[in-house]
């Protein structure tokens, strides 16, 4: 088991904790009608991921970015400009509904594009470009949306956020197959390789053939398409491109990549551990609302779990290195 | 050179003619329709009252230090009065009690101040205008229990605005507090912070249908969350069992209210505090500490009907 988290580099402590606190939630949640406790419904597992699934998917952009070395502070602004561009196009502009889907990721992955254009070919650090981003994008949402949601989609787009085939949320699906091919092309292909020996050592991965640039400036772009996924299941869930939308949410993605295992210097990562992450941060939230907490723990506990989380990691490396 | 530029510029400040009374008006941001539609409110009361006034916001309405900044700089141009809506209750203190020094009278836009914490501080209020926002809550309320009854019984979620905000908490209370008076069976079984984020509104009302199959209504501080919750029930398949309300009365939430989709929203009327601020600061005169402005619970019958004479200021 321990092999199998090691390659594919989920953090142990990560699923110990995601294993631990379900077992928390389970026994203090309350019973259903039907004597059940409502945490262990199949209902509110699939309630857990479909409320993961926005700041989940820009988690696996904020994976690929940060296991190269990089980050990318703009994936929550850039989300609530691919929620108003894709709205905008069909509402205001009354063009077909597809139109939301190239409209959304079309305006995340050029953000993306933008970075990582500069981050390459200006060698401006990407902290700064991608903090830039945040404003830029944020306030472009803003201009683009005269700072009000723009409400109504058609039922194409809604079926993307609100529909339940099988009894599943769609947001669901579209989770788990972003995250299957996130996780195969990280995992499994050259480009996955090239992604994690960058962040490992940029040097030598210029010197073994690495075109390091056009890499950073795929992943750069391959980020802001995830805020475009986002941004566009945002949009669809709750029937409004919304400028406001996000806000924060890089903080969120980048904390679930890091209890997941991700090297916030790079050179490790994984889009499963990232999902065990977000899955944490799902349980946490989904748990404390069936309690009815006052939530202001919220941040607390999510806070609490990331450092444990890489402490735990750094004592058991460390212990097995002075073996 | 420089200097003599600087002279004719100073000479020609100095020599403009007096003008009409002009106030300072300080907004939090203009990047929302509620702050939109008390800026016209202004800009038509100002035109009926005959005077001038100047007007300045900040980026966001998280924007606090920016906020005193812009505030201080209003002061150098020595308003008759200063209107404003501060982004807290104690970031423009410091300002503020400059006014009073240079004795610039302070108006209180939407009820942003605490008198008390102000008086504290040594800062003078003229006045405080705005909504009540714990009558907001409880007209959403007694709304609810005008359509479903006084011995109504069934779960009801709470959805409150930003953690440790006023406005959020007051809208919240004023809604448990009145539907405990006029309906105690229907029960408040969460209240929880959605932090004025429609997406986070989305999950609260997903868990909470979870865990409360049977639940008969939603109350949200704001139409944002309110959308978020509504929105939430149709894709569980509730659409029409679950009764949402909102607090606003913005363009979004008027366009799902004629859809048949969110059932009612307690309407704030910026428009009319905008336009009132100004008309009293004009006509002097001592005030009370709180002026009201009344708000309006809009629903589908409302809307279509159209009649309702104080749609007018529903902006």
């Amino acid at each position: 088991m321990l092999k199998l988290l090691e390659r594919t580099h989920v953090r142990p402590e990560s699923l110990a904790v995601l294993i631990g606190l379900a077992v928390v939630m389970a026994i203090l949640s309350p019973v259903t009608g039907s004597g059940v406790r409502v945490f262990l419904t199949a209902n509110n597992f699939f309630n857990i991921i479909l409320a993961s699934a926005t700041f989940g998917i820009l988690a696996i952009g904020a994976t690929y970015v940060i296991s190269a070395a990089g980050i990318d502070l703009s994936l929550g602004s850039v989300l609530g400009l691919a929620s108003v561009s894709g709205a905008a196009l069909v509402v205001t502009l009354e063009w077909p509904w597809y139109f939301a889907i190239i409209g959304s990721l079309g305006a995340g992955a050029a953000a993306g594009a933008v970075n990582g254009f500069i981050v390459t070919r200006g060698h401006v650090p990407a902290f700064i470009v991608t903090l830039g981003m945040l404003g830029v994008a944020r306030g472009l949402a803003l201009i683009i949306s005269d700072g009000r949601g723009i409400y109504g989609l058609p039922p194409e787009i809604l079926f993307l956020g609100q529909a339940r085939p099988w009894g599943i949320p769609t947001p669901v699906f579209i989770l788990i197959a972003v995250a299957l091919v996130a996780h195969y092309i990280l995992a499994h292909t050259p480009f996955g390789h090239h992604t994690l020996a960058l962040g490992d050592n940029e040097n030598s991965a210029r010197a073994t053939g690495i075109n390091v640039r056009r890499q950073r400036m795929m992943l750069y772009t391959i980020s802001g398409l995830m805020a475009g996924i986002a941004g566009l299941i945002f949009t669809a869930r709750v029937n409004t491109g919304d400028p406001t939308a996000g806000l924060n949410y890089e903080l969120l993605a980048i904390t679930a990549a890091i209890i997941g295992g991700t090297n916030l210097f790079g050179g490790r990562g994984s889009i499963l551990g990232t999902m065990i992450g977000a899955l944490i941060m799902g349980v946490l939230q989904n748990g404390l609302n069936l309690m009815a907490v006052q939530a202001y723990y919220q941040q607390m506990a999510i806070g609490a779990v990331l450092i444990a989380a890489v402490w735990l990691d750094q004592i058991r490396t460390r212990g097995r290195s002075l073996q | 050179m420089h200097k003599k530029l600087a002279a004719a510029a100073v000479a020609t400040l100095i020599a403009l003619p007096v003008h009409a009374e002009t106030y300072g008006v300080l907004m939090k941001t203009l990047a929302n329709p509620f702050w939109g539609a008390m800026e016209l409110g202004v800009r038509e009361g100002a035109e009926a009252a005959g005077v001038d006034y100047y007007l300045q916001a900040v980026e966001s309405d998280q924007a606090a230090e920016p906020q005193l900044n812009v505030c201080n700089t209003m002061l150098e141009r020595q308003p008759d009065a200063m209107i404003t809506a501060a982004i807290n209750s104690t970031i423009l203190l410091p300002c503020l009690k400059r006014a009073n020094e240079m004795g610039i009278p302070v108006v209180d836009l939407d009820g942003n101040l605490d008198h008390k914490i102000a008086a504290d501080a040594g800062v003078e209020i003229a006045f405080s205008i705005g909504s009540d926002n714990v009558a907001a809550g409880g007209q959403g309320a007694e709304w609810l229990v005008s359509q479903l009854g006084a011995d109504a019984t069934g779960p009801v979620l709470v959805i409150e605005g930003l953690s440790g905000n006023i406005t959020g908490q007051k809208r919240a209370s004023g809604f448990a507090d009145t539907l405990a008076e006029l309906a105690p069976g229907l029960e408040v079984v969460a209240s929880l912070p959605g932090d004025w984020d429609r997406g986070k509104a989305a999950n609260i009302t997903n868990d909470i249908l979870t865990s409360h199959p049977d639940l008969v209504a939603i109350f949200a501080a704001n139409d944002g969350m309110a959308l978020g919750a509504v929105e939430t029930v149709y894709a569980a398949g509730k659409g029409g069992d679950v009764i949402v309300i909102g607090v606003d009365g913005n363009s979004d939430a008027v366009k799902s209210i004629k859809a048949g989709r969110l059932n009612a929203s307690v309407a704030q009327l910026p428009y009319l505090v905008g336009k009132q601020a100004v008309e009293m600061v004009k006509a002097g005169g001592d005030h009370e500490d709180w002026i009201f402005v009344p708000t309006m619970v809009l629903t589908k019958e409302i809307l279509d009907a159209g009649t309702d004479p104080m749609l007018e200021y529903v902006k």
